[in-house]
């Protein structure tokens, strides 16, 4: 054996393995021993990581700020709303739908929009959401404008002979532990693909991207999509958790938590975005105290993100997770 | 109809001069900072909830609430101006953005902590009606338009001939090269912020008699129609702003007037979006800079 194959062999292993198995266990049984609130929020944490994690496609891997992604979560909440309430459709055609309609909506909005510079195109997609404000509210026939759409039906699911309805907030912790975990999945696939390293070529130097060779516009527009897809889904799980959808879901206050929970978390991470939807989230409707005080906690952390962590969490998990790793003996 | 159509365009004009005062000080910031100031809007509901404070709380007549209202906002945008937005110069834009959006919670949810969150009556200003051209105006309305007015031919002349408006003019232009030749970039950029701001709590004094209603979230839709205005216009040119925004008043009114009061809020961010795709680069200028 040479001497480097001898060197890989003798490798004690650290914390890393039992602090995983650790963290999997604790999620996959924690409605057993957390409070039913603290459940509520970890499940609103999850719904939104999906946009989250979209938004982290477009500005962690692509370089593109942009803030249509309320107006994303918005379609596809509405969308799904809309499916189930007319035609009863079971939820995984409902979450399916709400993403396609989503991405479908997204492709003839990004093909102008991306023609734009960096700000103007901020600007463009700002103005998705006042648009998207402005139709949930005057199309009556389709939305009740501001009365919204209350009594959408809980997700409920129908194989064959077995049909059952998600109802209890431990049952929804779970479908969205496993809609949050295939979304985790399909990014992680998308980011360590070729596909994914053109990504990043593009954010760290366009120019020199497209001189390379690769289709920059292209791919561009393929993320735009892609992360309104994302963000669709996330709108479609938020809907039948809440079960009602009103032109609020366009408020800012999604966008801007989004926002957050990408660059306080750890933009261009993927542990980074789950570490960071479950803190701003999670905490923030553990203190559901007086909503003004949550939006001045948010400023202020918009402010810290900016000026002392332009990385957000991610440093910090980085360190505990070399920490924890093994060492050569 | 004649008539209905005179009077949309009154209106119109006051809102577009409103509008206007607001929109030149966004677009100044962004000429010398290349940031959009997502919390211009605030200033303006500063400035109007100083005004309603003094009147209400303080009880001085509304002369005396212009000039403290206007001087609070100032007072604030140097606070603001001197700790964050000196900090932009040279800082990708994602910096400004994120740095004025969360200035812009931080202000908006102050107000609604401090004085709650319930919609507030303005009880001043001069809101007789006055006969001009046949119409019944309120005396605010045409003080508005006379004030951005003033407030433009000022700024033309200022920008134009006064050093502080060269100096403006050239950290518009490239700061490299403006501190090779030794201007205090950071003094100019802390007063053009500081000018606009003002400007912006300006309006909202002049305002707020017209609106009547005061109240914490009125920033973030001025916000929205300043944005659209100041990028049609041309980001970082004044006269297009100023004319930018007329039309802009102009076509919320007769969309007001003719097809539906709930569509004019839209108007702003549906034109943009149309003017975005069709035509980057602003309506007055051959190539898109932003």
């Amino acid at each position: 054996m040479s001497q480097l194959q001898e060197t890989q062999q003798t490798w004690r292993s650290g914390f890393r393995l039992p602090a995983i198995i650790l963290m999997a266990a604790f999620v996959l049984f924690a409605p057993a021993f957390v409070g039913s609130y603290s459940l509520h929020a970890v499940v609103i944490a999850m719904i939104f990581l999906l946009p989250a994690l979209g938004l982290n496609l477009l500005v962690g891997y692509t370089g593109l700020l942009s803030l249509a992604q309320g107006a994303f979560f918005g379609v596809g909440a509405y969308a799904s709303a809309l499916l189930s309430i007319h035609f009863n459709t079971p939820f995984y055609i409902n979450v399916v739908s709400a993403g396609l309609i989503s991405g479908a909506l997204a492709l003839p909005l990004g093909i102008p929009a991306l023609r734009l510079r960096a700000t103007s195109f901020v600007m463009c997609t700002l103005g998705f959401i006042v648009i998207g404000q402005a139709i949930s509210k005057n199309w009556i026939s389709l939305t009740r404008g501001d009365m919204g759409l209350s009594s959408v039906p809980k997700p409920y699911f129908a194989l064959g002979p077995w049909s059952f309805s998600v109802v209890s907030t431990a049952a929804y912790y779970y479908l969205a532990l496993a809609v949050a975990s295939l979304a985790i999945l399909a990014f992680y696939l998308i980011v360590r693909s070729p596909a994914g390293r053109n990504m990043i070529a593009i954010r760290e130097n366009e120019t020199l991207a497209e001189a390379v060779g690769i289709p920059t516009w292209t791919y561009k527009l393929i993320v735009f999509v892609l992360s309104a897809v994302f963000a669709g889904v996330g709108g479609s799980l938020y809907v039948h958790y809440l079960t009602v959808v009103s032109p609020l879901t366009f408020q800012m206050y999604y966008t801007t938590t989004i926002l957050i929970i990408v660059l306080g978390g750890g933009v261009g991470t993927i542990s980074g975005v789950v570490f960071g939807s479950i803190l701003f989230v999670a905490l923030s409707e553990v203190l559901r105290v007086a909503p003004e005080i949550r939006m001045i906690a948010y400023g202020i952390c918009l402010l810290l993100i900016v000026f002392k962590f332009p990385k957000g969490f991610a440093p910090v998990i980085d360190k505990v997770w070399l920490a924890l790793g093994g060492q050569r003996a | 109809m004649l008539n209905l159509l005179g009077e949309q365009l009154l209106n119109g004009i006051v809102t577009g001069s409103v509008y206007a005062i607001v929109a030149v000080g966004m677009t100044m910031t962004f000429g010398v900072l290349r940031v959009i100031n997502f919390a211009h809007g605030e200033y303006f509901m500063v400035g109007t909830f100083a005004s309603w404070f003094v009147i209400e709380k303080i009880d001085l007549g509304y002369p005396q609430s212009v000039v403290f209202a206007v001087a609070l906002t100032a007072l604030l945008a140097i606070v603001v101006g001197y700790f964050l937005m000196r900090k932009m110069v040279g800082a990708p834009f994602e910096n400004g953005v994120l740095a004025t959006l969360g200035v812009s919670l931080i202000l908006q949810n102050l107000a609604v902590a401090l004085f709650g969150g319930s919609y507030k009556f303005f009880n001043g200003g001069y809101i007789e009606p006055v006969e001009l051209f046949g119409y019944g105006l309120a005396q605010q309305r045409i003080l508005i338009v006379i004030v951005c007015v003033l407030v433009f031919i000022g700024l033309d002349l200022m920008v134009t001939y006064s050093r502080m408006g060269k100096s403006m003019r050239a950290v518009s232009q490239n700061i490299e090269c403006c501190e090779i030749v030794g201007i205090d970039v950071q003094s100019v950029v802390l007063w053009t912020f500081v000018i606009g701001a003002s400007l912006a709590g300006l309006s909202g004094v002049l305002t707020a008699p017209v609106n009547v209603s005061v109240y914490g979230g009125m920033g973030e839709l001025i916000t929205f129609k300043t944005l659209p205005i100041i990028i049609m216009g041309g980001l970082g040119n004044v006269r297009g702003t100023f004319i930018a925004a007329m039309i802009l008043g102009i076509a919320e009114s007769f969309v007001a007037g003719f097809i539906g009061l709930q569509f004019r809020d839209s108007v702003g961010f549906v034109t943009l979006s149309l003017m975005l795709m069709w035509r980057p680069h602003g309506l007055f200028s051959l190539q898109s800079r932003f």
